[in-house]
């Protein structure tokens, strides 16, 4: 920037500033030189003057030194006052020079000699002078040379001598120094010599560098004014400076630039002038050279065509030869007529006045027109018109020129008919090539039955035919009437292929129907054509029939049909094989897919080539369809990843599709979670005419065997214990009985429990026996009509003496008739009841209930006990199943109740099943079918129709006789009652506190603590249950009137059942009728 | 007076020790029907030999052992009465600290016989 700045200022500025800097350099230069020199000077001068005081001032102290001493000797000699007075004076001045002296600059050396000097003159002056002069005074000489040999003298003249030293170094420190000062003299003017020759030099190359500026940019200058004038180009950069040299090279490069461009003018203009002479020479010659061209060309196309001259109305002034030989008309003919002369073919009116039209506006035309010679033959002219235009634009004449095509148009059009004939063999043999196609891809036999009619139909020009392929009975038919064709092939197949067996095809000719005849007017003939296809073995594949109207075959037609037979007999044996193998292809897919093994097949290069829908489904792969080949890393990803065990099955497939591997061999392995399954898979090499070709896989789902072989385990350990435990107790007290002596009472007890353990055992045995005869099918069952609410009952009257529970059995069954095995049925009832108890070890009540539900009946069980975990519920009816957890393992049991109950159940044609809430009950059911018996009673009771629970009259038994219980339940039933058992007064009455009763019938004499009259007193007793009406029914006579006071009615026993009925009924129809109001209780919740 | 307790859920089992032990001098019989009462005992008292079955609901033999501490472990003998005389059953066992073992069904006079010489190695 600065640079930059500097190069375009004026020279005049730039030298300016230039030479003003370097004069003040040389000013500035020379001031410090001379100020320094000058300084240099005065310090010498000063130093010179300080020594030569300094060594003035020793020296006087040296004199006056001398004077003391010599004084004092004086002094000695003379013993003059006077003499003393001097040399006393002489101290004084020798004191005023010392501090002089002190006073001066000094060198340690010299510091030191000036104190030595001052204590010397003090001594001197203050001890030495008076000692001295009191041995003067007393003239003791002795003692004053011994004073002067004491030193004094001694240092005196070392004082002496070294003044007289120190004056002499002095004197040649002075010498020193202004010789110093002159060889800086010199030192000096060299410098100035030095600086001098530099400032020379650097205006020397400054003017250099003015000179080069101003001269350079002239010469070139000068350079370029020689070029332009002599001609040449000027080729000059710019300059890229500003300056006046600068601006003077833009003005030059401009007026030279603006020459050249000149001259470069001039040069074009003049060279145009040379182009435009030159074509107009060019011209010239071509024009000539046209002249005589045309004039050739004139006489070639008077040779070759035919050339006439019109008016502008179309008469003829000249024609040529030609003209006359390609018209007919002579020359002398043509002249003086119209074009109209000619016949033209073809040329309308509207055609006409298209061409004139062209020719009007100055086009030319031309086309091919065919005209009739003069004497008629036709002849084909390849026609020119051009107009010829006048300078004002109007035609002043026509000139016709035209060609004789006829002979190319001849050729023209025997090539089109030859064309047109190519063209239709190329249709047949398209047609005959789909056929061809048709046959060889259509693998349906009825599609290609068709295809062959419509081809032969449309090759041959059948009008209608029918093809029948003899195996398959498949028949196409196209314009037969179907009658006709049924009746042909309904005969005798014999008859049908009677000729044909002797003769392959033949031809017959008869009079056409009338419905072939159609507009036809005169009666024409019809050729039926019939073809067999048969196989290499000569057997008949198919028949063809076809019917031409009218014409025959020729012997062409014959050959190519029976040919086409030949190919269709073909092409029927290869359908026929390719269903064989397509079925056979399908059978062994079927075959693979219904397999319940998962199946896949994979090369040797490891892509599967085929699997079953069996391992689809394990793997949950459907990617593979039929004739997919999987590429290795995608199944076997998929599979892997599938596979708990992914590395080893990985490893597995590895090894079993490499190479080496040539002996199966099997792994197991699980997959998914929830189900898992467990899968058996082995491998197995397959060869092909000793050649390993792929690698089978076979899966087997081995889940069940895995679970029942784990349960077989838990089955062993769950015996082991179940049976060890009681045999313990067996053995152990059996030991104690033998081996110790103890009470009698111990004794009984011992026993007793041997009994009850040994008991125990057997009924585990005869578990798992009965188990084992279930299901070995070795079980017998006596099957046999049997009332299931009495037998009910009489499973729940065994449990009569129960502490801990009471059943309470609610009976609205109106059709209990069952066919089952008495004994059984009783095991399961007995079996579920103990479950209850056993599982509901917190709650007393059970309740079962029987109802119908269509055909069957249902008898529950329901506890509120323990109650099963969900996910358990399933599994219960399993073998060695019991419900896993706690509470109720300490329960215990064989596990095998519930699947012998499932086993007899289902034999019987019933089913079974669980509902449960952990924690509140469960509830086991189980259905029969019930059996219509004829006249049974329930037949035609109303009452049966009325299903909805609600609506039964509920009514409690309370009876502990477990056969009158039974027989009035019977009753009560038949008459739409439902009824609830209860053997125990207090259980009774809670009961009756829950559930809304119409009425409750009380058996007197109950059990030993309570009997029916406490039932009856603690009804009446609570407001809740006290307007329940009560029947009694008791072997008792009517006893205490007070008592029977609030009873409805009472019943002595023996009574018939239906007096019983009777009085519930009326019971019932009071409060229908709203006389007798039973207010249920206020708790209005139903035990159900 | 030495302290033995018995564990076992089934009460005809129990009592059959009880009665096969009691004759025993000097020696008081404790008894638990589970893991929990066993527990709570074993955690207020010093027993001299703990008789343990191996099957029982709620908490099963090993569990118990693995509830206790090492130091209770190494203080006190235990034997383990199990109906599974498998090898398996008994190493797990012998890993969960039980020293002495007896399969189901056993003698009682060789019960007595082994406690007698536990307890003797006790005193």
């Amino acid at each position: 920037m600065i640079r930059n700045s500097f190069g375009n200022m004026s020279i005049k500025n730039k030298y300016f500033r230039i030479i003003a800097g370097l004069i003040s350099l040389v000013l500035l230069s020379g001031m410090g030189l001379f100020i320094y020199i000058n300084a240099e000077q005065s310090t010498l001068d000063r130093n010179q003057d300080a020594l030569q005081h300094k060594a003035g001032t020793i020296n006087e102290m040296a004199v006056t030194l001398n004077e003391v001493f010599f004084r004092a000797r004086g002094y000695s000699l003379l013993k003059s006052g006077n003499e003393l007075q001097m040399a006393y004076d002489a101290l004084d001045k020798l004191k005023v020079v010392l501090s002089d002296y002190s006073a001066l600059k000094l060198s340690a050396e010299e510091a030191s000699f000036k104190s030595e000097l001052e204590t010397f003159v003090d001594e001197y002056q203050n001890v030495i002078l008076p000692k001295a002069i009191g041995f003067v005074e007393q003239d003791d000489y002795t003692s004053l040379r011994a004073l002067a040999s004491e030193g004094n003298t001694q240092a005196v003249n070392e004082f002496l001598t070294y003044t007289k030293a120190y004056k002499m170094r002095s004197d040649k420190q002075l010498s020193d120094m202004v010789d110093h000062s002159l060889k800086r003299t010199n030192e000096f003017t060299l410098l100035a010599f030095g600086l001098s020759t530099m400032l020379l030099l650097l205006f020397t190359l400054m003017i250099w560098r003015i000179l080069k500026i101003l001269i350079d940019p002239i010469v070139k200058l000068e350079a370029a004014s020689n070029s332009l004038a002599a001609g040449e180009a000027v080729l000059l950069g710019k300059l890229h400076k500003q300056d006046e040299i600068g601006r003077l090279y833009e003005a030059f490069l401009n007026m030279a630039h603006s020459i050249q461009d000149k001259e470069e003018e001039l040069m074009m203009q003049n060279e145009e002038l040379h182009a435009q002479q030159d074509e107009l020479q060019d011209q010239q010659f071509k024009l000539e050279r046209s002249l005589s061209e045309i004039e050739s060309m004139m006489k070639a196309l008077d040779q070759s065509s035919a050339v006439a001259i019109l008016s502008p109305k179309g008469i003829f002034t000249h024609t040529n030869e030609n003209m006359s030989d390609y018209t007919g008309y002579k020359n002398s003919e043509l002249i003086g007529f119209t074009f109209r002369l000619l016949d033209l073919k073809n040329m309308e009116a509207a055609r006409m006045q298209q061409i004139v039209g062209k020719l009007s506006t100055g086009g030319v035309w031309s086309d091919e027109v065919e005209l009739g010679m003069k004497n008629g033959t036709p002849a084909w002219l390849h026609m020119t018109i051009m107009p010829y235009l006048n300078d004002e634009g109007k035609i002043y004449q026509y000139i016709l020129i035209a060609n004789n095509i006829t002979s190319m148009k001849n050729v023209q059009q025997k090539l089109a008919e030859t064309l047109k004939n190519t063209e239709l063999t190329k249709i047949m043999l398209e047609r005959s090539n789909q056929l061809n196609h048709d046959i060889t891809y259509t693998l349906d036999k009825q599609e290609f039955a068709e295809k062959f009619i419509e081809f032969m139909n449309r090759q041959y020009a059948f009008d209608s035919s029918v093809f029948f392929l003899v195996k398959d009975e498949i028949t196409v038919v196209k314009g037969v009437p179907l009658a006709n064709v049924e009746r042909y092939l309904g005969s005798e197949s014999g008859n049908m292929l009677y000729r044909m067996q002797t003769e392959k095809s033949y031809i017959i000719k008869r009079p056409a129907t009338e419905r072939e005849q159609g507009i036809a007017p005169e009666p024409v003939q019809s050729y039926d054509y019939y073809s067999t296809v048969v196989n290499a073995g000569n057997e008949v594949l198919a028949v063809f029939c076809g019917t031409r109207v009218g014409h025959s075959f020729n012997d062409e037609e014959i050959n190519e049909i029976k040919g086409m037979m030949n190919r269709v007999g073909l092409a029927i044996e290869r359908l026929f094989m390719y269903e064989e193998i397509e079925h056979g292809r399908r059978l062994n897919r079927d075959i693979v897919n219904n397999v319940n093994e998962g199946i896949q097949f994979v090369q040797m290069d490891g892509d599967m080539l085929q699997m079953n829908q069996a391992l689809a489904q394990l793997f949950d792969y459907h990617d593979w369809s039929e004739g997919d080949l999987i590429p290795q890393e995608r199944w076997t990803g998929h599979f892997i990843r599938m596979a708990n065990e992914s590395e080893e099955l990985e490893l597995f497939y590895q090894k079993a599709m490499s190479e080496h591997f040539i002996e199966s061999s099997s792994m197991k392995y699980s997959i998914g979670k929830d189900p898992l399954k467990h899968v058996d898979m082995y491998a197995i090499p397959v060869f092909r005419r000793e050649t390993r070709f792929g690698t089978l896989f076979v899966h087997r789902d081995i889940t069940r065997e895995y679970e029942l072989d784990v349960m077989k385990s838990e089955l062993v350990s769950t015996v082991s214990h179940e049976l060890r435990t009681p045999l313990s107790s067996v053995l152990g007290f059996t030991e104690l009985l033998l081996s110790k002596t103890m009470k009698p009472e111990k004794q009984l007890k011992y026993l007793e429990t041997i009994h009850r353990e040994a008991q125990r055992l057997t009924d585990l045995i005869n578990d798992f026996l009965d188990l084992q005869r279930m299901e070995s099918g070795t079980q017998q069952y006596n099957q046999e009509p049997l009332n299931l609410s009495e037998l009910i009952l009489g499973v729940i009257n065994q449990y009569k003496l129960s502490v801990s529970h009471t059943i309470l059995l609610e009976d609205e069954a109106h059709n209990a008739e069952v066919e089952a095995d008495r004994d059984k049925i009783v095991q399961v009832m007995t079996n579920l009841l103990s479950n209850a108890i056993k599982f509901s070890p917190g709650a007393s009540e059970i309740k079962v209930s029987l109802y119908n539900e269509g055909e069957r009946i249902i008898v529950q069980i329901q506890d509120h006990g323990l109650g099963i975990p969900k996910n358990q519920i399933g599994q219960l009816f399993q073998k060695f199943r019991r419900v896993d957890n706690s509470a109720s393992k300490r329960i215990g049991g064989t596990g095998l109740g519930l699947a012998i109950c499932k086993e007899i159940i289902e034999k019987q044609k019933g089913s079974i099943g669980i509902e449960s809430e952990e924690g509140e009950g469960s509830t086991v059911w189980f259905s029969l079918p019930v059996l219509y018996t004829s006249g049974s009673r329930h037949e035609d009771d109303p009452v049966r129709l009325n299903t909805e629970k609600e609506q039964k009259p509920n009514v409690m038994i309370v009876e502990d006789d477990y056969s009158l219980s039974l027989l009035l339940s019977e009753e009560l039933k038949g008459k739409g009652f439902r009824v609830t058992h209860h053997y125990h007064p207090q259980q009774a009455f809670d009961q009756a506190l829950k559930t809304p009763f119409v009425a409750i019938v009380v058996d007197l004499m109950l059990g030993e603590e309570l009997d029916g009259w406490d039932l009856i007193r603690m009804l009446k007793n609570d407001e809740r249950t006290e307007h329940v009406p009560i029947v009694i029914s008791s072997a008792l006579d009517k006893a205490d009137k007070n008592r029977i006071n609030n009873v409805q009615k009472y019943l002595t026993k023996p009574y018939p059942p239906n007096e019983l009925t009777g009085t519930l009924q009326e019971i019932v129809d009071n409060i229908r009728q709203g006389t007798g109001e039973v207010l249920f209780p206020d708790s209005g919740h139903s035990g159900e | 007076m030495q302290k033995v307790l018995i564990v076992d859920d089934e009460d005809v089992l129990r009592m059959l020790i009880e009665d096969t032990l009691e004759d025993l001098e000097e020696v008081e019989l404790h008894t638990a029907e589970n893991g929990r009462e066993a527990m709570n005992k074993l955690s207020g008292n010093n027993f001299d030999l703990v008789i343990l079955d191996y099957m029982m609901p709620e908490l099963t033999g090993i569990e118990l052992l693995g509830l206790l501490s090492e130091e209770v472990k190494a203080a006190t003998p235990i034997l383990m009465l199990t109906a599974k005389a498998q090898e398996g059953d008994r190493s797990r066992a012998r890993e969960a600290g039980a020293r002495y073992f007896m399969p189901k069904p056993f003698s009682p006079m060789e019960l007595l016989q082994i406690v007698e010489g536990i307890l003797g190695d006790q005193k």
